[in-house]
């Protein structure tokens, strides 16, 4: 127990510190206020934005871009990483175009997304979902491959129809792998969707920091920025929760 | 039959991509969605320019800059919070609470302090590869098993030196995996920060095509750098396999149960 305490502790001091700093730096006149605002200013600030209605409506546009993306990547990820690790013709078909399309930056399709779907949520939205779907597909297949083909064998024995194999043995050995695929997914969204809200967008947490950009006020660049990472900080937390609902049969995972 | 397929395989996916695309667009008949072939034929005068090539390059220099300082940074300090708890302990939250920022969102601002130039560029590239980097390294380096490091020690190596031959040998795999990540952010970074600074390089000629209306430009550009992607992951992937070939070939057949 006081291990735990010590490690929030340690773990606190370094924010802590970076926090002192930016004061200190701001205070002692190393960098200009209009540079480098204080940090009691920047949270004050945070603290007005998320209680106006415009703000808030912001961080919806920006929530239903990334939760409509990353579900897309999911949904596609699993089924095509399932496909490919069951069956042979799937997996000869997905895996070169695979590994010619993980690769690409996916940032550079953004204007041929904007081109062929508009300015509005859909390019954002697909931006979103080819950028989550390639961890998700191949931490599934990864977890699909790796399954023991021992277990399946004993599945059938005890004379569970092939069909159900899937949803009985494959699947749930392949979960935890796939949550982890998730997890960086999550991630890769988050970052995505506020990069593409900075390249185009009328509304949304990317928007609001290049508004901020274009009239200098360093205040309000760091309110969108420190919000992202908020949000990113809870859905991590909920895909853990998450997490350890779905594998609560596993040994420590 | 099989060696033959094997390195032919990705080059028929391109192919059968850019046919796919052929196809939609010829379907489409979209002024602002040219043919496969006219983007094609859009790249050699990109690639012949003086000055495009030049941007193109010297947006390559950064990347390499940036990954490179990356990794001689994010390597030593993952293997050190992978070793040892209370660096763990100290660094993780203040990682994780920078994982979910996204790097180039941070151009704006470092534009604000460092100017357009090229240090900042290649200070968000250096940002955007570190944290894979760091994370794969960590856990790479707390998966070690710890029979290898107490019989490295019963032979009389120092601490210091435990790292550098046990550890980092034994981590190598995990270590190369998040440097695959970089490499693929260290693009990704590369073309927002110069779209965002619009002052030189491939991701700010494939934005003021965008802006201009040269739509063959764009998806040429597309072409491009999705190709400078592809390349750099396959060069890397042939000095991952040699670097760890005396690891375990990765397990890699479909399952059978119909």
């Amino acid at each position: 127990m006081t291990r735990t305490s010590n490690d929030i502790l340690l773990g606190a001091a370094p924010i802590v510190l970076v926090l002192l700093l930016w004061q200190a730096l701001v205070s002692f006149g190393y960098a200009p206020p209009t540079l480098l605002p204080p940090p009691g200013q920047v949270f004050l600030r945070m603290g007005q934005q998320l209680s106006s209605v415009t703000f808030q409506q912001d961080i919806a546009a920006t929530l239903f871009r990334l939760f409509a993306g990353f579900a897309i990547a999911v949904v596609l990820g699993v089924s095509l990483g399932i496909a490919a690790a069951v069956s042979p013709p799937v997996n000869a078909a997905v895996k070169p175009i695979v590994r010619v399309l993980a690769p690409l930056p996916k940032v550079a399709l953004y204007p041929a997304f904007l081109l062929l779907l508009g300015f509005g949520h859909e390019s954002k939205i697909m931006l979103v979902a080819a950028d989550a779907l390639f961890p998700i597909l191949l931490s599934t297949y990864y977890g699909a491959t790796t399954v023991e083909q021992k277990l399946i064998w004993s599945a059938l024995a005890a004379g569970t129809p092939p069909r159900d194999v899937l949803w009985k043995v494959v699947l749930p050995a392949a979960m935890p792998s796939i949550l982890t695929g998730c997890r960086i997914g999550l991630v890769i969204s988050c970052i995505v969707v506020f990069l593409a809200e900075m390249i185009t967008s009328t509304d949304g947490l990317g928007h609001v920091l290049v508004t901020a950009a274009r009239t200098f006020q360093a205040v309000d660049m760091f309110v969108p920025l420190i919000t992202i990472s908020l949000l990113g900080l809870i859905l991590n937390a909920l895909l853990q929760g998450l997490r350890a609902y779905l594998l609560r049969g596993f040994p420590s995972v | 039959m099989n060696g033959l397929w094997k390195p032919l395989a990705p080059v028929l996916a391109c192919c059968g991509l850019l046919l796919a695309w052929q196809f939609a667009s010829l379907g489409l008949k979209n002024d602002s969605f040219p043919t496969a072939l006219d983007s094609l034929r859009a790249i050699p005068p990109i690639l012949t320019d003086k000055e495009s090539l030049i941007n193109i390059l010297a947006s390559l220099r950064r990347m390499a800059i940036g990954f490179a300082l990356a990794l001689a940074f994010s390597i030593p300090l993952g293997l050190l919070m992978g070793r040892s708890r209370s660096t763990a302990a100290f660094f993780n939250p203040l990682l994780m609470l920078i994982y979910p920022v996204p790097k180039a969102a941070l151009m704006p601002i470092i534009m604000l302090w460092l100017g357009v130039g090229d240090v900042s560029k290649t200070l968000v590239i250096f940002l955007g590869v570190s944290l894979p980097v760091i994370y794969h390294s960590f856990e790479g380096a707390k998966a070690v098993e710890e029979k290898m490091l107490w019989s490295g020690a019963a032979m009389g190596l120092s601490p210091p030196e435990r790292l550098l031959r046990i550890v980092l040998p034994a981590a190598l795999p995990e270590i190369l995996t998040g440097c695959r990540t970089g490499l693929v952010l260290a693009l990704i970074t590369m073309v927002t920060s110069e779209m965002i600074a619009r002052q030189s390089g491939a991701g700010n000629i494939l934005f003021n095509a965008l802006d201009m209306g040269q739509y063959d430009t764009v998806f040429a550009m597309i072409i491009i750098i999705g190709a400078m992607g592809i390349c750099l992951d396959a060069a890397f992937e042939i000095v991952r396999r040699w670097l760890v070939r005396w690891s375990e070939p990765q397990f890699d057949m479909p399952l059978s149960f119909s």
